[in-house]
């Protein structure tokens, strides 16, 4: 029993060990508890500076129980300081680590009946990505419109007629409120199709007419044996929020019929989808093999057994070495946010962030490789009178060749991964196409490019392992 | 003739590694340099053909001053003297052939050489090589498919294209069994003895000594404590070189 300890490690957590010699374990007991201490009065005093956080309890100032779990960790710390062979160290980590876990629990936000409720919201997602946006049945389009004002302004204007496409189509009004109803009388189609129609609101988007019969169902005519239609339709409303529901505004209605021509052909998110894999690919192969020619000069830089023969080389190594460490913790992603500022949006933007994160990446790799190559292969070549050209090509190169390719290949497999997801800042590629896809919840151009990105991925993967199983 | 006079040599870090070593090489000699590890037996072999930069003293070969030499003279130098090395020194991911033309570099012609191009004779003479080692049917073989033994092989045929007056050899068969170091330097006695061509060779097993050298000398802490015939080499010689508590061991196998 060491009263003395005991009484420092009462007045001061840790004091105590720390005095008796058993420095770490002192201020690790004075670390912990002070940390636990912060956590709970972060937690339970109100508008503390962290007015904003999340935690549930937070405020509360009726929660003094939470200092429960620091009072243990105190009393053992006395109990430490006492025992001459200190108590057993697992006891505070339990109280300590148990407290740390409920509050990262709270911050964390972490609900799993959040997680589990959501059933539908999943099926929203799942079910169009079942049906990826890549091919399309091939058909022929032909569509007619006819343009009136909605609401109607002060002098009504003239029932409207246009052709298009062959399809003359003619209005019973030229304006109208927003639920009232107007017939369209058509020429000119093909008697065989049925005709669907397609309302587009002043702003261009386009929406299809529903069936007022079923609500579920789109709206089909079918024209008559001449060609020719009649129906009568509700005008939709369609005025976008923000804008004056008693400005006239252009509406239009469009005619559309699609004919089956038979096979299937790329949809236009297919288009997307390959333009952007191809964008993508680009970048990945650009990226790579720019960051290979400037990462072995810098390699060279780095390498130890190269630079650490004076002061002078050994201070450059050492600024190379520090450079490369830093620029490749950076993440590709925010290096590419930064280019998107510089450059604009585009490849260009992704091409140069990989790039940067592929010099840092190989640099290192090269220059461990220049460390570690055999110096005897070198010294035989100067034993037999090779001149310092002749020592590079026949003791150095064929050491560093090979792994060097190898590391190449790994990396564009690795940039053909950072290449799609630097898109999703604005460099360009298959992500850029994805993250607009994502945000316009259209799941099925979304599953498309999932699947155009697994499969270039896997076969990248294939790739790199065979040629580099070769380079062995 | 290989004449070492007063030769001195202090590393950068302040290890003195050779001190004073001064002897002669008479042509067709297989001399052995003997001694304890660290004693400066590689250091000394390296400064014959200075790979080793030596700090004083003065090496004279057929009265050309090695010491004296640069850059293009010394390589022509060079090119005269084999060396094979205890670790081989083979580019293992190349091919045999390769590691084997690669001993040719001195006298090939720079800008081919840089290309892979080798003249059909001097490929022709690479497959000698390895005909006279015996291992010609692995000149395609990556050299880090061979086995210990053949790679040192390698490292002879590599010596043999520089059609060497002098081969240094450290440690030949340190990296070795017992059983495959005199396959090795039985090797080394046959160009001793058919070329001609002298041979300053490192050992460890003071059998060997006995069995190849044809004079010795032996190093401790950089100095020469003994000059002199393999059968002078008595117990108290013995002690001497390698100190009191050494005790002698044997490759075995004698050939």
């Amino acid at each position: 029993m060491d009263t003395l300890p005991a009484l420092a490690s009462l007045l001061l957590p840790g004091l105590g060990q720390f005095l008796s010699g058993r420095r770490g374990r002192g201020l690790s007991v004075f670390g912990v508890l002070a940390l636990m201490l912060a956590l709970v009065w972060w937690a339970t005093a109100p508008a503390a500076g962290f007015a904003e956080t999340t935690i549930a309890f937070k405020g509360d100032p009726n929660l003094w129980w939470w200092l429960i779990a620091p009072a243990l960790v105190w009393a053992w710390n006395v109990w430490d300081a006492a025992r001459p062979g200190g108590a057993p160290g697992w006891l505070p980590l339990l109280v300590a680590g148990g407290m740390f876990a409920i509050f990262g629990w709270q911050t964390a936000e972490i609900s799993p009946s959040t997680l589990l409720q959501n059933g539908d919201r999943v099926m929203l997602i799942i079910r169009p990505m079942l049906q990826p946006d890549f091919l399309q049945v091939r058909a022929e389009e032909r569509e007619g419109w006819v343009e009136l004002l909605v609401p109607c302004p002060a002098e009504a204007p003239a029932a409207p007629s246009n052709t298009s496409d062959g399809i003359a189509l003619e209005l019973s009004a030229g304006c109208a409120a927003v639920g009232q109803e107007l017939t369209v009388t058509g020429a000119g189609l093909r008697p065989d199709t049925a005709a669907e129609f397609i309302w587009q609101s002043p702003i261009g988007d386009f929406f299809p007419l529903r069936d007022p019969a079923d609500p579920q169902q789109f709206r089909l005519v079918q024209p008559e044996a001449d060609g020719s239609l009649q129906a009568a339709f509700s005008v939709p409303n369609a005025i976008p929020p923000g804008i004056d529901p008693n400005l006239p505004q252009e509406q239009r209605l469009y005619v559309r019929q699609s004919r089956p021509l038979g096979g299937w052909e790329l949809s236009t998110n297919g288009r997307f989808v390959l333009q952007g894999i191809y964008e993508t690919l680009s970048v990945a192969l650009m990226s790579t093999a720019l960051g290979t020619l400037l990462a072995i000069p810098i390699s060279f830089l780095a390498a130890r057994n190269l630079m650490g023969a004076n002061p002078v080389t050994l201070a450059i190594y050492v600024a190379m070495r520090t450079l490369l460490n830093i620029v490749r913790s950076i993440e590709s992603l925010i290096i590419a946010i930064i280019f998107v500022v510089i450059v604009g949006l585009g490849p260009f933007a992704g091409m140069l962030a990989v790039t940067v994160h592929t010099v840092a990446a190989l640099a290192k790799l090269f220059s461990e490789l220049i460390e570690g190559i055999d110096p005897g292969p070198i010294e035989a070549m100067r034993a037999v009178g090779g001149d310092w050209l002749q020592i590079i090509r026949y003791g150095v190169v064929p050491q560093i060749v090979p792994p060097f390719t190898a590391f190449t290949i790994y990396r564009l497999e690795i940039n053909v991964r950072a290449s799609t997801i630097v898109g999703l800042v604005g460099g360009g590629g298959i992500g850029f196409f994805l993250i607009q896809w994502i945000n316009l919840s259209d799941f099925r151009a979304v599953s498309a490019s999932f699947i155009a990105i697994l499969v270039i991925v896997i076969f990248m993967d294939q790739f790199s392992a065979q040629i580099r199983k070769r380079l062995q | 003739m290989l004449e070492v006079r007063n030769l001195h040599k202090v590393y950068p870090n302040g290890t003195v590694a050779l001190t004073d070593v001064s002897f002669r090489v008479d042509d067709g000699e297989f001399l052995v340099v003997i001694g304890l590890s660290g004693s400066g037996k590689s250091t000394l072999l390296r400064c014959l053909n200075r790979l080793i930069e030596p700090s004083q003293g003065q090496i004279l070969w057929d009265g050309v001053d090695v010491t004296a030499a640069s850059g293009a003279e010394l390589r022509r130098i060079r090119r005269h003297i084999g060396m094979v090395f205890q670790q081989f020194n083979l580019v293992k991911r190349s091919s045999v052939l390769t590691n084997v033309l690669a001993g040719r570099l001195g006298f090939a012609n720079p800008w081919l050489s840089l290309l892979g191009v080798w003249p059909p004779s001097d490929r022709a003479m690479a497959l000698r090589a390895l005909e006279r080692v015996g291992i010609r049917d692995k000149a395609e073989a990556r050299a880090d498919a061979l086995s210990g033994g053949q790679q040192q092989r390698v490292g002879i045929a590599r010596a043999l294209m520089q059609e060497p007056k002098l081969i240094l050899a450290d440690e030949p068969v340190a990296s070795l069994d017992p059983v495959l170091s005199h396959s090795i330097l039985q090797y080394l006695e046959q160009l001793n003895k058919e070329e001609k061509i002298t041979v300053i060779c490192s050992l460890h097993f003071l059998d060997l000594v006995h069995r190849y050298a044809t004079r010795v000398i032996a190093l401790k802490d950089g100095k020469v404590v003994f000059t002199g015939l393999p059968q002078e080499i008595d117990k108290a010689r013995f002690k001497a070189i390698y100190g009191e508590d050494a005790v002698e061991v044997r490759a075995g196998m004698t050939a």
